[in-house]
């Protein structure tokens, strides 16, 4: 039996009287790479935040790797080897391209709080934040300012920011919003590739996106899975057709 | 602009290129550091460099928070006053006790102390950020400035705690008595600080700050707790507004409240944006004019802080990346080799600036004898021109000044954008 990379059980959220997280039971295997689909306003993004520990659980309880992390403060959860995207491009502004893939490379080579080393003489640190540039085609703007990084430049730094630490289970909250067919594309090839080996989630709206990249899709509809299983499995699921009709489910 | 926005930006690299660059600027700092007394000999002028020298290491400082972290400080002077208590303290116990401790380690006493309050204060503080950061600053500040009156043993009430540097053990038989050897002492503190500062700036924590500074949720999902990278900032910072309050206790040999006043925490703050808060050596260029204008305006008007007040509005509104930002606004053209056209254009704009700020200054110094100083009559001297201020002639001519200056300006102003384009249109010369 595989290890569970990261697993949830029962987990719900309320906001005022609103039960937007409904009991989710959701895992995800060690190297699967794992699509959440559903329609607006379902809580796909709600669950990123409680997974990633920017809001906590009402009830239930997350796992990452067999390890519990409910409650826990996202840093801490970063530490521990996840680590998210998010939808709307959340980077640094005023930094420059490489000073903000470095800021993600950081903590994970063990630098932390230092502020008696020279960044720039951390060798491993550099090598690694160039290796993230190149991967990312953003070596030619490594010193620009990340805010005036064109859109699809800016989605790519959020990402090359996300998987800078080398965490093992990667969130991505709609990677590929807001693109054209061939920037979404080359996102597709780059997503498949920095997920090689790593256990990746990752909301999409973009159905193409999602059948072409995941080995398991999870439905999630006003708050609760409502299917879960392999890409052909899920596209003729009479419940998904219902929920993806605009029908009411109930 | 894309330089103007970033702290250190495109700076960062080529590393062999920057660091020859960054030795060769700490050189000539250190150099110019020397060399000054030599130039400027007398009283007025040592007093004023030290000075000048005690507000760069407090403003560097005060910029760790502001522009390097993003937290805006309305209680800075806090640390700055208790690092100069501790400090007198200091001397005095040395004096007393006779303790092997000669003058030059006092400012290290000073940054303890500032150091020791920072952790204490910012522990509640820097939980927060923002304005709630800024609303707890100042509550801090009133009260700090309150206890003076209160905890009487400590800071001495009103009249504050006074020592004499003379009387501590002797270094290489320097007793410190004249200000030349208080200036060099002031410095030698000011650059070893500088360079402190400096290499605060390339370290993790202090990339980290520029990232909390940015976005601090972010942050969070890259493995740091924005309270603590706030929080180390804020007792790194401390310490050096500690160092900053020793030199200036032992400057002018005492410590009392003023070193609390919101004045002090208010000029630091204009200091550092006025100087540019984007840039390292801003807060330096900000500290020498700031410190320059308190004592050399006030000779010239008895309003000067009228003037400093527009000074900084116009900073705000027109330059709000302060000098240091007009002057790296302008490197590409440097680099393009278009900056003689644009420097030249500068001038042709500067005389008729220059006359219609003439003419505002006449206007407020007219109003101003005639407002409230009335007593003494309307005759007065205006840059050794005497007048009278109750003259139609007087504030025809002002008036003349305002409009016919601003006139001309407008009509200079195209001169000064026809140069940059032309200057940035140039190809770049290949490095």
């Amino acid at each position: 039996m595989t290890t569970r990379a990261l697993e949830m059980r029962n987990i719900r959220k309320r906001f005022g009287s609103t039960e937007i997280i409904r009991g989710v039971n959701l895992s995800v295997d060690e190297r699967e790479r794992h699509a959440v689909i559903g329609p607006n306003g379902a809580g796909k993004s709600t669950l990123f935040n409680l997974v990633s520990g920017l809001m906590k659980p009402d009830a239930g309880s997350i796992s990452l790797g067999g390890n519990d992390i409910t409650g826990m403060p996202p840093w801490l959860i970063n530490r521990r080897g996840l680590s998210r995207s998010f939808q709307v491009s959340n980077i640094f502004h005023r930094m420059s391209v490489w000073e903000s893939v470095r800021a993600g490379v950081l903590w994970s080579a063990g630098e932390r709080y230092a502020f008696w080393r020279d960044a720039d003489n951390a060798r491993e640190v550099s090598a690694r934040t160039d290796r993230i540039l190149a991967d990312f085609d953003l070596s030619d703007r490594r010193d620009a300012p990340a805010g005036i990084l064109t859109y699809a430049e800016q989605r790519a730094l959020e990402i090359a920011i996300t998987v800078a630490g080398g965490a093992n289970v990667i969130l991505l909250d709609e990677p590929t919003a807001g693109m054209s067919r061939a920037e979404t594309d080359r996102a597709v090839a780059l997503i498949r590739r920095v997920s090689e080996g790593r256990t990746l989630m990752i909301v999409e709206h973009d159905m193409s996106v999602v059948f072409g990249l995941a080995d398991r899709i999870s439905v999630l509809v006003y708050g609760e899975i409502v299917a879960s299983g392999p890409p052909a499995e899920i596209r003729n699921n009479p419940k998904v057709r219902e929920a993806y009709l605009g029908q009411e489910v109930h | 602009m894309t330089g103007a926005l970033s702290m250190r930006g495109a700076l960062a690299r080529p590393v062999g290129r920057g660091l020859v660059t960054r030795c060769g600027a700490g050189v000539a700092v250190a150099a110019l550091l020397v060399v000054l007394p030599l130039m400027f000999r007398s009283g007025t002028a040592l007093t004023m460099m030290s000075l000048m020298g005690i507000s760069i290491v407090f403003a560097l400082s005060y910029n760790m928070l502001f522009g390097q972290t993003g937290l805006l400080s309305f209680g800075h002077a806090v640390y700055f006053g208790l690092g100069a208590y501790f400090a007198v303290h200091c001397m005095n116990a040395v004096i007393t006790g006779g303790f092997p401790v000669p003058l030059p380690v006092i400012p290290l006493t000073g940054g303890l102390g500032g150091l020791a309050f920072a952790i204490a204060f910012g522990w509640v503080s820097t939980k927060r950020s923002g304005t709630a950061f800024a609303m707890i600053s100042l509550g801090l500040a009133e009260l700090v400035g309150s206890s003076v009156l209160i905890l009487r043993s400590f800071f001495g009430g009103e009249e504050g705690v006074t020592t004499d540097r003379t009387r501590l053990p002797r270094l290489l038989g320097v007793s410190f008595g004249q200000q030349i050897e208080v200036y060099y002492l002031i410095a030698a503190w000011c650059l070893l600080c500088m360079f402190l500062m400096y290499r605060f700036t390339r370290t993790p924590l202090g990339c980290m700050c520029n990232a909390v500074r940015d976005n601090a949720e972010r942050v969070q999902f890259v493995g740091y707790n924005p309270q603590v990278v706030r929080f180390l900032a804020f007792c790194v910072s401390g310490f050096f507004a500690g160092v900053a309050g020793g030199l200036a206790a032992i400057h002018f040999e005492i410590a009392n409240s003023a070193y609390f006043s919101a004045t002090q925490s208010g000029n630091v703050l204009l200091a550092t944006f006025i100087g540019g808060s984007g840039y390292f050596f801003g807060p330096v260029i900000g500290a020498v004019l700031v410190s320059y204008l308190q004592v050399m305006l006030s000779d010239v008007t008895e309003i000067w802080q009228l003037y400093f007040g527009l000074l900084f509005i116009a900073m705000v509104v027109f330059a709000p990346q302060g000098i240091a930002g007009l002057l790296m606004m302008h490197r590409p053209l440097w680099n393009k080799g278009g900056l003689p056209k644009v420097a030249a254009a500068y001038a042709i704009a500067l005389a008729p600036a220059l006359v219609m700020l003439t003419g505002v200054a006449l206007v407020i110094e007219m109003t101003y004898r005639l407002a409230v100083k009335a007593a003494d009559g309307p005759d007065m001297t205006f840059f050794t021109i005497a007048l009278t201020a109750d003259h139609f002639a007087a504030w025809l001519t002002a008036g003349t000044l305002v409009v016919g200056g601003f006139v001309l300006f407008r009509l200079a102003w195209p001169v000064v954008v026809a140069a940059w384009a032309s200057g940035e249109s140039r190809k770049e010369h290949v490095p």
